[in-house]
């Protein structure tokens, strides 16, 4: 008998989460180390749709719980529903997201099922002849590898750290794989006075022009004072297609709108070029923005852990860099173009 | 109210992290400067807010670390919080956030606490786990990531909003008492004055040995402790700051990026 994995699918508006598939490629990573049987759990008012999705796409079993009272997450329902659950079917690991809803409900399930629990992991490798979950430490400077022997152990899995599963046998066309899993259903009808949903507020990131820019300056804690932004715009006017950025701390200080954060919980970009500047690079930040095409970091932390995804690292200090890169650029701007105006003149 | 806000001893964010030649913790060097966890400030400052509103209220601060880290919890009762706990733990290892949880629940249980704040994470272990095992622990509900909180008239419930992938905001309605974990952002945490400080100084702080509390199997081991490898082969400018600028754009011009 092997070790069991579970899978808590996210899923929103009947759509399964990319993360979901991570997921699916961390249990196999603990499956290579230690065989054993991998089966999704979804819960949710309407599971019908996206069970389908995930069997179909994966070929993994499938336990839909439709709880009635669940159309949008709630933390009192989904520890509850989750622990009775597995009290009542073990598993050896329970994967979760590290999302807004995996981070709330994993470390009490893994309590309430005496268990141990690692958030915000990142892979899964053998050492040593013990099976370890690696994870980010001081803001990404440091990665720890923990193990336990107290099972259950519950995990959330940091998004984007591990390339999402996809079936490999493309005979049954894209994302489909030759044979469904099966699909368990099952209703339980709870409630929890404990928490109760009262309506979802819209982000300030909606509408956003950071999604559709070629070219986004960022600005990070580097900045020192509000007025310093000034710096991070000067430098996106030298790109066209350009949009300006920044971390969520300085928009916690204020000086600059939540509108402009990039990273988890604000806007994911994927620009051409993306220039961080004065950003350490912490991992919510890190997941919003590491699928820009080229990044570019400026810091003066030698040891910033922006400089692990950047494509250019520059230990320098913005403020004093920054100036000093705009004005050797028009140096050079200016003379082409007077280059160019001798050329045009003696064409003339 | 009676409100417990939990918070840690971390180092700060620019000090530099290297580890123990054990592999297994980190070796603080001799410039290291400590600080109140970033995170934790703004619990502290919304449990001071809370009390300006509800008259009567009460705001005490634990914490759980070794003795150097008392002096979070003068900085916690400087900014104006009315007690302190210092729940000292010698250890030097790696303690796992379910330890932390289990003896601040065993402190706060039975203590008429109607609420229970706390960062979103620590900066330097970044779990996010101590608040939903301290409400796990003591069987009551746990939001996080809040950014939003007030406790209705009757205080039975509290309204709450939290921060989901985007931006977006949950509102929930949770029964007292409970625990928040709090999101960067909700406040502006507030600077002790001098007489604040001063007067934070002369109060007692009541210090409980961890070892009071029923030993428990901490659940995870740490295994090791490294530095990260890059995931780009990005390469590092060198030279003057001039070569650097030069350099940079020359990349991108080669790259179409800048022209």
């Amino acid at each position: 008998m092997g070790k069991k994995t579970a899978i808590i699918a996210e899923h929103h508006n009947g759509e399964i989460s990319t993360v979901t598939y991570e997921l699916l490629a961390l249990a196999k990573g603990i499956q290579e180390s230690e065989a054993g049987d991998i089966c999704f759990f979804i819960l949710g008012a309407d599971t019908e749709k996206p069970a389908q999705t995930l069997s179909t796409r994966t070929g993994e079993p499938v336990h839909a719980v439709c709880i009635p009272g669940l159309a949008q997450y709630n933390g009192a329902l989904y520890k509850k529903a989750l622990s009775a659950l597995f009290s009542r079917t073990p598993f050896d690991y329970i994967l979760a997201p590290h999302s807004s809803s995996g981070m709330d409900y994993a470390p009490a399930l893994s309590m309430a099922l005496g268990g141990s629990c690692i958030t915000g992991v990142k892979d899964v490798v053998r050492t040593d002849g013990a099976l370890c979950f690696v994870r980010s430490l001081f803001g990404g400077k440091l990665s720890a590898k923990l193990t336990t022997d107290t099972g259950p152990l519950v995990l959330t899995l940091q998004p984007g750290a591990l390339k999402a599963f996809s079936p490999e046998g493309k005979s049954q066309g894209p994302n489909q794989v030759s044979n469904q899993g099966t699909i368990e259903r099952s209703v339980l009808d709870i409630t929890d006075d404990n928490m109760v949903y009262a309506g979802t507020k819209a982000s300030p990131s909606e509408g956003s022009d950071l999604a559709r820019a070629d070219v986004i300056v960022s600005g990070g804690r580097g900045i020192r004072d509000a007025q310093n932004y000034n710096h991070i715009e000067m430098l996106a006017r030298l790109f066209p297609r350009s949009a300006t950025g920044g971390s969520r701390p300085i928009c916690d200080y204020k000086w600059i709108p939540y509108s402009k954060q990039v990273g988890i919980t604000g806007t994911t970009v994927s620009p051409k070029l993306y220039i961080a500047c004065g950003i350490s690079g912490a991992p919510q930040h890190v997941e919003g923005m590491k699928n820009a095409g080229f990044i570019v970091a400026v810091n003066t932390d030698p040891d910033a852990p922006v400089f692990q995804i950047a494509d250019v690292c520059i230990v320098e200090d913005l403020m004093e860099f920054i100036p000093f890169f705009i004005e050797t650029f028009k140096q050079k701007r200016r003379k082409k173009d007077e280059r160019n105006d001798l050329g045009e003149s003696f064409l003339a | 109210m009676k409100i417990l806000v939990c918070v840690k001893q971390v180092m700060e964010g620019e000090s530099p992290v290297r580890v123990h030649d054990s592999g297994k913790w980190i070796n603080p060097c001799a410039s290291a400067r400590f600080e109140m966890n970033p995170f934790d400030t703004y619990a502290v400052e919304e449990a001071l807010q809370i009390r300006e509103n509800v008259p009567g209220t009460l705001v005490h601060a634990v914490t759980v670390g070794p003795e150097s880290s008392r002096d979070t919890l003068r900085r916690a009762l400087g900014m104006g919080a009315d007690e302190a706990v210092h729940i000292l733990d010698t250890g030097t290892g790696y303690r796992p956030p379910f330890l932390t949880a289990s003896w601040i629940a065993a402190y706060a249980g039975g203590k008429g606490y109607d609420l229970i704040l706390t960062g979103i994470m620590s900066a330097d272990e970044m779990n996010g786990q101590t608040g939903p095992m301290i409400a796990q622990s003591l069987s009551i509900p746990c939001a996080s990531a809040v950014l939003y909180e007030k406790p209705g008239p009757d205080r039975t419930h509290i309204s709450i909003e939290r921060e989901i992938e985007g931006g977006a905001r949950d509102m929930f309605e949770v029964k007292l008492p409970c625990v928040l974990t709090l999101q960067t952002g909700i406040n502006a945490p507030r600077y002790p004055s001098l007489s604040m400080v001063l007067r934070a100084r002369k109060k007692e702080i009541t210090v409980i040995p961890a070892g009071v509390f029923v030993d428990q199997e901490p659940g995870l081991r740490l295994h090791s402790l490294y530095s990260p490898q890059k995931q780009r082969k990005g390469i590092l400018l060198k030279g003057t700051m001039e070569e650097k600028a030069k350099q940079l754009m020359d990349i991108l011009a080669q790259k179409a990026l800048l022209t």
